[in-house]
């Protein structure tokens, strides 16, 4: 087969130019990302769980993010500004990314939630000088699990 | 199986049927068994975590409740798991679709679940299943040169965007200085690497070491994620073959479940001819 021939059945090929499409606009998202505040404000709140809707950060998942931010948690046994002997051993930990998986993700659920006792949340992540935190409360209920509740999501710092 | 059949009526010796390896199905098991050893990596801890998850629920009203669901969880993972188990083994081209598209679907699934979102494993997995879904439809082209080269054309690019991700995330001050990795890694990670490091060097100095670790990463992702998919397809895939390998060899080996899928969809360029 000539390679005109092979380059005809390339345009063809809707798949391969569909993929290699996704793949350009992820990495234009990606490359975007250090000079366009928004987007990682939009990548910080899907590590949060705060984007505007479960379908905003959904359509994100296929956008690879290891190792992203600089993501702290501080657990608390009490609400913020009652003295917490568990806060000063836990404070300014980083996580790797989604820093929301302290308490969603399996080993840290458990190591945070099994005495089922109300817990606190921390969280926030930084990008060159922009930083979101995140409070969340854990509040256990009657079947043996946990309601997540929001309490806050703020801006604390952008210095541009 | 993998290996198709030719035979030649010239002599009685020629008469013996030869083996030939098909290299476009050998391409396709590459990336099957990438995705299935990635899947099944951490197994015990899967399994440990669907435990936790049964006994302590999550009710938050940003997930819908079928994603909160420990059963469609542990369905999706065993249902991906199966469907790419049969898609290494079977020679029929409609189960190959079928199967690459449940993989695809599972992934998914498993890329917006509670319990399962973090984890980079599915969001390498997921691509490779775009891939996979992608190359099953092709490979019953004739001229398998092309498929090949746009295969492993198709693989680099991921891989490359992949490691984009990680770079793009790292450009931020708290990288530069090592101060992430640092607190990461070199504080109290068990790993032969930092232990090692830890007894063998005073404070100073691991902390002078994390930053330069750090700053070899950003500059590893960075230079491969805009390169990478510029070689030439054999150099390209040996070079995100052994940078895969050594990212989960020098930091934590729970990262071949991540990286499992981008081996077996980097190893497609090894059958790939450049013009």
């Amino acid at each position: 087969m000539t390679n005109n021939t092979s380059d005809r059945k390339t345009s063809r090929d809707a798949g391969f130019l569909a993929i290699c499409l996704l793949v350009v606009i992820n990495a234009v998202w990606l490359l975007l990302m250090p000079w366009v505040p928004s987007i990682a404000q939009a990548t910080i709140n899907r590590f949060h769980l705060t984007s505007s809707s479960f379908a905003v950060w959904a359509i994100q998942f296929p956008i690879p993010t290891m190792y992203n931010f600089a993501n702290r948690f501080e657990v608390r046994e009490f609400p913020e500004g009652m003295l917490d002997p568990l806060a000063e051993t836990s404070q300014h930990r980083y996580v790797n990314h989604f820093p929301s998986r302290k308490f969603t993700f399996a080993n840290t659920r458990y190591q945070y939630l099994h005495e089922h006792t109300d817990r606190w949340f921390n969280i926030d992540s930084s990008y060159r000088g922009q930083t979101i935190e995140t409070r969340f409360h854990l509040k256990p209920i009657e079947t043996g699990g946990f309601e997540v509740i929001r309490l806050s999501t703020k801006k604390v710092g952008h210095h541009e | 199986m993998s290996e198709m059949l030719e035979s030649s009526d010239q002599s009685p010796a020629e008469l013996e049927p030869k083996l030939t390896i098909n290299p476009a199905v050998v391409a396709h098991r590459f990336v099957q068994a990438g995705m299935l050893l990635g899947l099944v990596w951490k197994w015990s801890f899967f399994v440990t975590s669907a435990g936790i998850y049964a006994k302590i629920p999550l009710e938050d009203p940003f997930f819908p409740s079928w994603l909160e669901s420990v059963w469609t969880l542990s369905l999706v993972y065993l249902g991906s798991v199966a469907a790419i188990l049969l898609n290494l083994i079977t020679g029929s081209r409609i189960l190959q679709r079928v199967c690459s598209a449940i993989t695809l679907l599972g992934a998914s699934v498993l890329c917006i679940h509670q319990g399962s979102y973090n984890d980079m494993t599915f969001v390498t997995t997921w691509w490779a299943s775009l891939w996979s879904l992608w190359y099953v439809y092709r490979m019953d082209d004739l001229d398998q040169g092309p498929l090949l080269r746009r295969a492993a054309f198709l693989s680099r690019i991921i891989i490359s965007m992949i490691l984009l991700g990680g770079a793009a995330g790292k450009w931020t001050g708290e990288y530069w200085s090592g101060d992430v990795l640092y607190d990461i890694y070199f504080v109290d990670r068990e790993f032969w690497l930092f232990n090692w490091m830890r007894s063998s060097m005073d404070a100073d100095a691991l902390r002078w070491a994390a930053t330069w670790h750090s700053r070899m990463v950003i500059a590893t992702e960075t230079i491969a994620g805009l390169g990478l998919w510029l070689l030439p397809a054999r150099a390209a895939a040996i070079v995100a073959i052994l940078l895969l390998a050594s990212i989960a060899l020098m930091s934590n080996f729970f990262l071949f479940s991540v990286l499992f899928s981008l081996i077996g969809l980097a190893a497609v360029g090894l059958l790939a001819h450049d013009r």
